[in-house]
């Protein structure tokens, strides 16, 4: 078990390294120079190559990157070139609001998603599944921003109960806090449902049908005990690896909640550095979300291995 | 103890109603077994299902009654129902490896109906659990406690199986082929295992078997069932031994017995009448050789002397043996292809000091002082086996699961790469050939594989399935092929217009009909049959191995006949070789192997073969004590 979590973090490691060439990569194509940037519109060439100087714009790329990956690994991140602030408490302050964003709507999407595909897997054939089908492949089908303009319709505009957008943080009371949570929650969970209940469904029944599923039936134990202890613990492990990749997705999707909801987090922090060109913070930001998906996918294996005796002891021999 | 009364059972599918019992009636008394024996689609796990009160929701139950200790089952609810499985009812089922959670360890599964049924706590009942294990003959019961299904062997799983289902002391027993998956040597153990339990525990057993051999061993009475109706019953040696109903008699004069030799299996023709609407007469009388126009009316189980049977005829029948039918006739075996042609010294295949490895892990990571090391874990299932096939002849490959038999029948024509050894094959040698320059050993050499149903590809029909060969090795022009796959389905005894047929429109023994005639398709001089009747029922099994018999006379084709089914292989092979753990511990005539075996692994497997006749093995020292109990 040991050698298994120290290969998979290995593999995260070359992952983050492979991520971070690319995006330093991408970005340090693009059409922008920082000391431009920096200096503004009226700045003389003379200037302008000053302070590439300065930054060392004009190393070879490859010195560049070491410099950029030395100075993430020593916890410098360097400076946004839009606020003229360290990107360290920046991208700390943003990551802290995405991640209760995210963790909120995570739990909820599990717990939800995994119930209703019990749910729907027991009554399968009937209405209630038919009906948890198609509630939950609409919130899959139409896109997170229309959602987030009914949430806010309803929510915010029609019944008055929540802002329409923004953030209080928890010192101004949990309740304002919570109010600016839940429209956005919403969204995101309606948004992925699918994917866990759909999953959950088609497992447990299959599993339902099987032999060792007959055989706790034979042994006189509870429906709750068949359904949840012995057939639940093996329909969940496909449901586990998709939750993951989903925390992934959930990563994309707050880019797009949280701008309209105005959510001062990690995917407005994004889009904000895109629009005016601050590459260090995109850089930053774009490899923290990259390693939340690598780390998301180890704890998938993990837990996958956890459930799953035949990997947890190494290769299968059968 | 047990009652089944007038039970009628109904399944809604897609295709209508399905009738799978028609009014049986049986009754197991306290501390006595009975054997349910049938065939597939004879309704016999429906039996099963329905005393434990766990019939899927399309089952319908129009009439009868199920009574368990005096109370209906069938009237009781759902809660009274599960309070009865487990506790008072145990079921051990017939697959080993799919009846065991995979997620759960085993002493948890064997326990937890105490902590359902009997309140124990957790601890409590995997501390049972230890104890149920070691009672069922597990040498090690903690670590197989603390151990997850995939972790052990099939007769262990087994084991533990029965443990689970004794766990809350049962009266009853209800076992649905619980040996069929194992191998022979398990099976006897298994067997052995359950008589012993029985003695000691009292238990009352329904048996429920496709096997009369194992029947034979295990129970007091055996009924058997036919297309959802009990056809006869009475004392197993007695029914065993002078079956009254044609089914019985044909089902037992189809199996091949050892130490009985040659001419032709004896099979039943036809197959089971359609059950969405089952005739009002007798329901065999369509396979029946002795049907009279008295078949047509509704049959009733008589009391005849000691038994029970479902036939008019029944006393007249009484001492007519099966006969022997039309296209199962020893088709005068005399002269067999390969004799009459000219003596061919060198043999079909020759194989030589043929290795096949496969590396399981690459073994755990450990350091010698700063150098990684491993040690890969590697098996070898063809371990240096030298073997020689002669032209038309039928070298039997017996041995357990796991032994060696289908990786040395595929390494053989190099569908498996072997590690070291040769080939020869039709006088060449095809083991140091690159796969693209087989294509003359691929015509000559053919294979027929144990599961038609996953070896025959769904959306083609039979036309195409056969016409494919012809047409890779053009063996005939395009406007002959037709013609061709007529002759070769005429080979196998299908009628022509199988051919716009599609795999699942047929039954078992047809689909494998069709594998043989695609290996048959190139003309080959040498086939593979691994396992080729072992999915298929006994009665159906019979007419396969005939065919195959047939087929290696009028063509000179020589078999490599694999199987674990030691009977079947002694009744087709000329010559007998014993596979054990990769290596070929015994190799000789047929006969030579069955009178006189050498090595003490072939002793050992031929004892333990559940046999119809002959002196019952198994039932030894404990099977007098246990007749005191039962009477």
């Amino acid at each position: 078990m040991v050698a298994y979590v120290a290969r998979r973090l290995v593999f995260v490691v070359l992952v983050l390294v492979a991520v971070s060439m690319l995006v330093f990569g991408i970005t340090a194509l693009l059409p922008a120079n920082v000391a431009y940037l920096i200096l503004g519109s009226f700045a003389t060439p003379e200037q302008v190559h000053a302070l590439e100087l300065k930054l060392g714009l004009t190393d070879p790329i490859w010195q560049q990157y070491l410099r950029w990956a030395g100075g993430f690994l020593s916890g410098n991140l360097g400076e946004s070139t839009l606020m003229n602030r360290p990107i360290g408490p920046i991208l700390a302050e943003a990551i802290g609001r995405s991640l209760m964003l995210t963790g909120v709507s995570f739990v909820l999407i599990a717990v939800i998603g995994v119930g209703l595909g019990i749910v729907a897997a027991l009554r399968h054939g009937r209405p209630l599944d038919h009906g948890i089908s198609v509630a939950t492949y609409l919130g899959i089908a139409v896109p997170e921003f229309f959602w987030a303009i009914v949430v806010i319709v309803i929510f915010a505009s029609w019944l008055g109960w929540l802002p329409a957008s923004g953030y209080e943080p928890l010192s101004a009371g949990v309740w304002e806090w919570a109010k600016h949570l839940i429209a956005p929650t919403i969204t995101l969970v309606f948004g992925h449902l699918a994917h866990v209940s759909r999953l959950t469904r088609s497992s447990m029944i299959e599993v339902m049908q099987s032999p060792y599923v007959t055989a706790a039936r034979a042994k006189g134990l509870p429906e709750r005990v068949v359904v949840l202890h012995h057939a639940l613990r093996n329909a969940l492990l496909p449901t586990i690896t998709v939750l993951a990749l989903d925390f992934g997705r959930l990563m994309g999707g707050i880019v797009v909640v949280e701008t309209v909801f105005a959510y001062p987090g990690l995917g407005r922090l994004v889009v904000f550095s895109i629009q005016n060109r601050d590459l260090p913070t995109l850089q930053a930001a774009i490899l923290v979300v990259a390693a939340i998906y690598a780390f998301a996918n180890l704890l998938a294996d993990l837990l996958y291995a956890r459930f799953n005796p035949k990997i947890r002891f190494g290769r299968n021999v059968a | 103890m047990l009652a089944i009364d007038d039970l009628t059972v109904r399944y809604r599918t897609a295709a209508g109603e399905i009738e799978a019992l028609s009014s049986v009636s049986l009754t197991v008394a306290k501390g006595s077994t009975l054997a349910l024996v049938g065939e597939s689609g004879s309704g016999k796990s429906t039996v099963a299902l329905a005393a434990m009160g766990l019939l899927p929701p399309e089952a319908r139950l129009p009439a009868g009654r199920i009574l368990f200790d005096g109370q209906d089952i069938l009237t009781m609810n759902a809660e009274e129902r599960r309070r009865l499985r487990g506790s008072r009812i145990g079921l051990v089922f017939q697959d080993p490896f799919s009846v065991l959670n995979p997620s759960l360890r085993i002493g948890d599964q064997v326990g937890e109906g105490l902590i359902h049924h009997r309140g124990f706590t957790q601890e409590r009942a995997f501390a049972r659990a230890i104890e149920l294990l070691d009672e069922v003959g597990i040498i090690n019961p903690e670590a197989v406690a603390k151990a997850y299904p995939h972790e052990l062997s099939g007769g262990m799983r087994q084991r533990a199986l029965i443990a689970g289902a004794l766990a809350s002391e049962p009266e009853l027993l209800i076992l649905d082929e619980p040996t069929t998956a194992l191998d022979v040597t398990i099976e006897a153990q298994i067997l052995d295992l359950l008589e012993s339990l029985r003695v000691r525990r009292g238990l009352t057993m329904l048996f429920i078997s496709h096997n009369l051999g194992v029947v034979r061993r295990i129970a007091d009475e055996v009924a058997v069932l036919y297309a959802g109706q009990i056809v006869e019953q009475g004392a197993t040696e007695d029914v065993l031994q002078r079956p009254v109903h044609p089914y019985a008699k044909g089902l037992l004069a189809a199996i091949p017995r050892l130490g009985q030799k040659k001419g032709r299996l004896a099979s039943i023709p036809g197959r089971l009448p359609d059950l969405r609407n089952p005739p009002t007469g007798c329901r065999f009388a369509r396979r029946c050789p002795f049907a009279t126009p008295d078949s047509e009316a509704p049959q009733v189980l008589r009391d005849i002397g000691a038994r029970k049977v479902r036939c008019t005829q029944a006393e007249a029948l009484r001492d007519i043996a099966w006969p022997v039918l039309g296209e199962d006739a020893p088709s005068s075996p005399v002269v067999r292809a390969a004799d009459a042609a000219p003596a061919v010294t060198e043999p079909v295949v020759a194989v030589e000091g043929l290795t096949k490895r496969f590396v399981l892990s690459n073994g755990p990571l450990r350091f010698e002082g700063w150098r990684p090391m491993r040690t890969p874990v590697i098996i070898s299932p063809v371990d240096d086996i030298s073997l020689e096939v002669a032209a038309g002849e039928v070298l039997g490959l017996v041995g357990e699961s796991g032994s060696g038999k289908t990786t040395l029948g595929r390494t053989i024509l190099r569908l498996t790469e072997a590690n070291s050894g040769t080939i020869r094959i039709a006088g060449e040698t095809v083991s140091d050939k690159p796969q693209r320059a087989l294509e003359s050993m691929r015509r000559t050499a053919q294979i027929v594989f144990q599961n038609p149903d996953s070896s025959l590809n769904p959306r083609k029909t039979i036309r195409e399935l056969l016409g494919r060969p012809i047409q890779r090795f053009g063996l005939a022009a395009p406007g002959d092929i037709p013609a061709r796959v007529n002759a070769l389905l005429d080979l196998v005894r299908l009628p022509a217009h199988y051919a716009d047929r599609y795999a699942h429109q047929m039954s078992g023994g047809e689909k494998q009909r069709v594998g043989i005639a695609r290996a048959l398709a190139t003309e080959p001089r040498f086939i593979v049959c691994d396992e080729p009747v072992s999915a298929l029922d006994v009665s159906v099994q019979a007419a396969i191995v005939n065919l195959l018999a047939d087929l290696r006379d009028r063509l000179g084709v020589a078999y490599l006949f694999i199987s674990h089914d030691i009977s079947i292989v002694a009744h087709l092979a000329d010559r007998i070789a014993v596979m054990h753990r990769g290596k070929m511990v015994e190799i000789g005539s047929a006969e030579e192997v069955m009178r006189a075996p050498r090595h003490p692994y072939t002793i050992k497997l031929l004892s333990a073969v559940p046999r119809v006749d002959g002196p019952i093995h198994g039932r030894g020292p404990t099977a007098v004590s246990s007749e005191i109990l039962s009477a």
